[in-house]
């Protein structure tokens, strides 16, 4: 104990720790009956640090080459021990992880939290979401499966749809005409090195806005929060924390147990399409609205017109920490209350929808 | 300038008596330094005079110096039309369809003189002929049946391994199609006229065209090129073994052979028919409607007995592969490792395959000698994918195991938290 | 009186402790053991990809074949009577047996009809359509390694 005392001086005395003990002993998380709203960013956090490890893990052995891809992903999962868990636990909490942020962001998005002065945590976790789904986006083609071939050359195949700049975006995602071994490299090197860099960088400037700034209280609740005690951080809410991460982490297990993430058969660039292309589930209400719409409408090409409607219906919600001026009496506007529920009933409804086969 | 139109003169004079002694002493190819033939014709506003000279530049016989005089004689350094195509110099302009195959054979026929030229080319072409079908109708003054030039071409003649001639395997069908899908035409010599069309369904005709294997047999294949003749009900077998010798050689341990020829039935086509052989099917198998043993046998004798057996074994054998290479590809789908599976899958068909050449000699236990290697191989296959599928519920009970102590250690953290802030 | 009323509470937080410890340690047990056999690489320590071993050049005798495997496909190794080695698919492209060497006939043959190779794999007689797929074949010491599409 002494020798860590001594240790504890030393670095203290050098880096003057203190007023870091000092902030974390005395931070807290307010208490209301919408607490358990605030685990869901940690959560996000957790199955995050499990990509990193479990993605790390997988590059001892994967191969970005059109050629050994989907060899060296069947190496993983039939002969490297444990490489089955390993893969099905990398695919399962990328697909959480992008669960738990949806309804963290809808959760920060119906509190209001978004509102000065938190903008840049907004943006800064609207971003994050976005390199979310590039991570999905990339992450998809690597086993160089026929189903995520596809739906690679479907997905990639919209961005040249963006007015001007189509075709140069289609060469860049590609890295050619088409999508081949090329652009499995790119896809690997914007996957493991590019987005991860950027991730980091967005998430330390995420979580250091949330230190600095506190846990935000929505009006309504503020009385509450008022009268009844906030929990400490440490170690009450760390443990309460600790709690839902081994739920998340039960939930993994649970996930790579009974559904255990397919290989698949490898992609042949040659062969035709196969029957029922889907992206991954958080790009179905994307996907399904696009197919809805006629190839033509006002003149202007439908998917076009679609695409577009989704840059503005982004461009809105980025900028609702602007946008939305707030109720004269304090909290947020009414409007874009409503607008929230309208979105997610569009998101979860078409992608229900799309599972239930109803777009067939 | 005159020197060399006498030498020019000499040549062709030359020439013109190698002609008329041929075939017994066949000249040395003649360049003629001028060839009025060529020159006058390809200026001529007729299209029947001027096309055989635009087609002689891309004649195999032009190339190697025989002139249109080489077969149509007349004089081809004069400039005089009337000189240059005298009768009296052996100037035929229009050969009567009898005179083409001797003409033709008045080389082709001649090995001495067919090895300056084509040392590897059969010089049997027009004793062949005379025994075709063709060649005994024009003996007998048909004038409508195919010579020579009917299937080579008159003018433009080119070697048949070129793509462009009309002989090369994959135009050689449509060649004899000019003539035989002529249905009034071949009603008068007795023949349907659909032989074409038929073939046209045959596993034969696909192989050619859709996988361009130019080995697969086409019409001559089977009927001879230059002795054109379809092949008796006995040496159907004989034709159809020069590239089946397996089912041969098993049709003939079969009981169907002495059968087949006491009967007078062709061996072969009996079941596969003879120009729509199509993709052999295990249901034929059987006395049942458009099942092939029917055409001889009936419910309970001994031949329908046997085909009950051999088509069981088969079917058996096909399920058998269906269901596990299912099960197979399922676990396969999940990331079980079932590359022995595989090999013992491919085993299997393997032997398979085999059965269904056994199947040419009729006998029951020579089939199910090859089925029963299929269903061990099979059943074998079928062992490792329940190993898989074991282990694969051996891994979700680990992950159960480790389920549960996930469990315990999150219910006893919350009732930590809860004690600490009570 | 206090301390019979502590005496359970205490034993039941040591219990607590002593259960939340040990779930906590088995946990991490369970999501470490994984990774650390994960980073030990299986015996076979390379994903075959276009490149195996295929035989042993002092187990090849003139005049004679072996048949190995590209993960479940066959590949025909065959030494021919003047002591060449050389590879193929062992996949009839008739209908996709596997070929075996024939030492009487100094052949590649497919034993379900008949069809026939030469030694350059070189389809000369009966259905198949096409020659085998030929592999390059590199030998090291006595080790004979074959390489796909190359």
């Amino acid at each position: 104990m002494r020798a860590l005392d001594k240790l504890w001086h030393a670095l203290d005395e050098r880096f003057e720790l203190e007023p870091i003990v000092e902030f974390v002993t005395h931070k807290v998380v307010p208490r209301h009956r919408h607490s358990w709203a605030y685990y869901f960013g940690g959560l996000t956090l957790f199955f995050f640090l499990v990509q990193v490890a479990t993605g790390i893990l997988l590059l001892l052995y994967y191969r970005p080459t059109a050629e050994a891809a989907f060899e060296s992903v069947q190496f993983i999962v039939t002969r490297v021990p444990f490489g089955w868990l390993v893969r099905s636990v990398h695919s399962w909490s990328a697909n959480l992880m992008i669960l738990s942020a949806f309804a963290h962001m809808f959760s920060v998005y119906f509190m209001g939290s978004y509102a000065k002065p938190r903008e840049l945590t907004w943006w800064t976790g609207f971003a994050l979401l976005g390199l979310a789904m590039g991570f999905g986006f990339s992450g998809y083609l690597l086993p160089w499966n026929t189903l995520s071939y596809f739906a690679t050359r479907v997905g990639t195949d919209m961005v040249s749809k963006v007015p001007f700049a189509g075709a140069w975006l289609l060469k860049f995602l590609r890295g050619g005409n088409e999508v081949t071994g090329a652009t499995l490299t790119r896809f690997f090197g914007f996957h493991v090195a590019v987005l991860p860099m950027l991730t980091t960088l967005l998430l330390g400037v995420h979580l250091a806005l949330i230190q600095r700034q506190g846990m935000h209280v929505p009006v309504s609740l503020e009385e509450e929060a008022k009268k009844r005690k906030p929990i400490r951080f440490v170690p009450n809410f760390m443990l309460r924390e600790g709690v839902v991460w081994l739920l998340g982490l039960a939930a993994l297990a649970a996930l790579a147990a009974f559904f255990p993430w397919e290989l698949g058969t490898k992609a042949d660039p040659f062969a035709s399409a196969p029957a029922g292309i889907k992206p991954e589930w958080y790009f179905l209400f994307v996907f399904e609205t696009l197919k809805l719409l006629p190839a033509h409408l006002f003149g202007i090409e439908g998917e076009l017109l679609g695409l577009g409607a989704f840059a503005a219906g982004g461009l809105v919600w980025f900028l609702v920490p602007v946008l939305d001026r707030g109720r004269p009496g304090g909290g947020r506007g009414r409007t874009f209350f409503v607008l929230g529920w309208l979105v997610l009933a569009y998101i979860v409804g078409f992608t229900f929808a799309s599972f239930a086969g109803v777009f067939k | 300038m005159r020197c060399s139109l006498a030498v020019a003169t000499l040549a062709i004079g030359l020439a013109a008596a190698a002609r008329a002694a041929a075939p017994a002493a066949p000249a040395a190819p003649v360049r003629a330094a001028a060839d009025s033939c060529l020159s006058c014709h390809a200026t001529l506003k007729d299209e029947r005079l001027r096309k055989p000279a635009e087609l002689a530049t891309s004649d195999i016989h032009h190339a190697q110096g025989i002139t249109c005089a080489g077969c149509h004689g007349g004089d081809p350094a004069a400039t005089d039309s009337s000189a240059a195509m005298d009768p009296r110099k052996g100037f035929v302009g229009v050969f009567a369809p009898r005179a083409i195959p001797e003409m033709c054979g008045s080389c082709h026929s001649n090995a001495a003189y067919m090895l300056r030229y084509a040392p590897n080319i059969p010089t049997d072409q027009l004793s062949q002929y005379r025994t075709s079908k063709h060649g005994l109708a024009l003996a007998k003054g048909a004038t409508d049946v195919a010579v020579c030039s009917s299937c080579h071409g008159a003018h433009g003649v080119r070697p048949p391994s070129d793509a462009r001639s009309p002989v090369y395997p994959t135009r050689v069908v449509e060649t004899c199609a000019r003539c035989h899908a002529d249905v009034a035409l071949m009603n008068r010599y007795g023949i349907k006229g659909n032989e074409v069309e038929e073939y046209k369904k045959s596993v034969h005709y696909a192989a050619l065209m859709e996988k361009n294997d130019l080995s697969a047999p086409t019409c001559k294949s089977c009927h001879g090129a230059h002795g054109a003749t379809p092949p008796g009900v006995d040496s159907v077998a004989n034709v159809c073994g020069t590239c089946h010798v397996s089912q041969l050689e098993k049709f003939d341990q079969s009981p169907h052979k002495d059968a087949f020829a006491a009967l007078q039935q062709p061996a072969c086509e009996a079941c596969h028919s003879n120009h729509a052989i199509g993709q052999p099917q295990d249901s034929w198998i059987g006395v049942a409607d458009k099942q092939v043993c029917g055409a001889c046998h009936s419910a309970g004798d001994a031949g329908a007995t046997a085909a009950t057996a051999i088509s069981g074994a088969l079917a058996s054998t096909v399920a058998a592969e269906a269901s596990v290479g299912a099960r197979v590809a399922r676990v396969k789908r999940a990331g079980m490792l079932m590359d022995a599976a595989d090999v013992k899958l491919e085993d299997a068909h393997q032997a398979y395959i085999m059965a269904t050449v056994e199947i040419h000699t009729a006998i029951p236990a020579r089939v199910e000698k090859q089925t029963a290697t299929a269903l061990a191989d099979t059943s074998a296959a079928d062992k490792d994918a329940a190993a898989a599928e074991k282990e694969i519920r051996y891994r979700r009970t680990g992950l159960f195991v480790s389920l549960v102590v996930i469990a315990i250690a999150m219910v006893t953290l919350a009732f930590k938290v809860r004690s600490m802030e009570r | 009186m206090r301390a019979a009323d502590e005496t359970p509470a205490v034993s039941r937080r040591i219990a607590l402790n002593w259960l939340l410890g040990t779930s906590l340690g088995a946990t991490l047990v369970a999501a470490l053991y994984p990774v650390f056999r994960f980073v030990i690489p299986p015996r076979v320590a390379e994903a075959p990809v276009n490149r195996v071993l295929a035989g042993k050049l002092s187990q090849l005798p003139d005049n004679s074949g072996k048949i190995f495997r590209f993960g479940s496909k066959p590949g025909i190794l065959i030494r021919t009577p003047t002591g060449k080695v050389r590879a193929f698919s062992a996949v009839c492209t008739h209908l996709g047996c596997t070929v075996q060497y024939r030492p009487d006939l100094q052949h590649i043959w497919c034993a379900c009809h008949n069809g026939q190779y030469d030694l350059q794999g070189k389809n000369i007689s009966g259905p198949p359509p096409r020659p085998l797929e030929a592999y390059k074949v590199d030998i090291t010491g006595d080790d004979v390694y074959v390489t796909k599409g190359a």
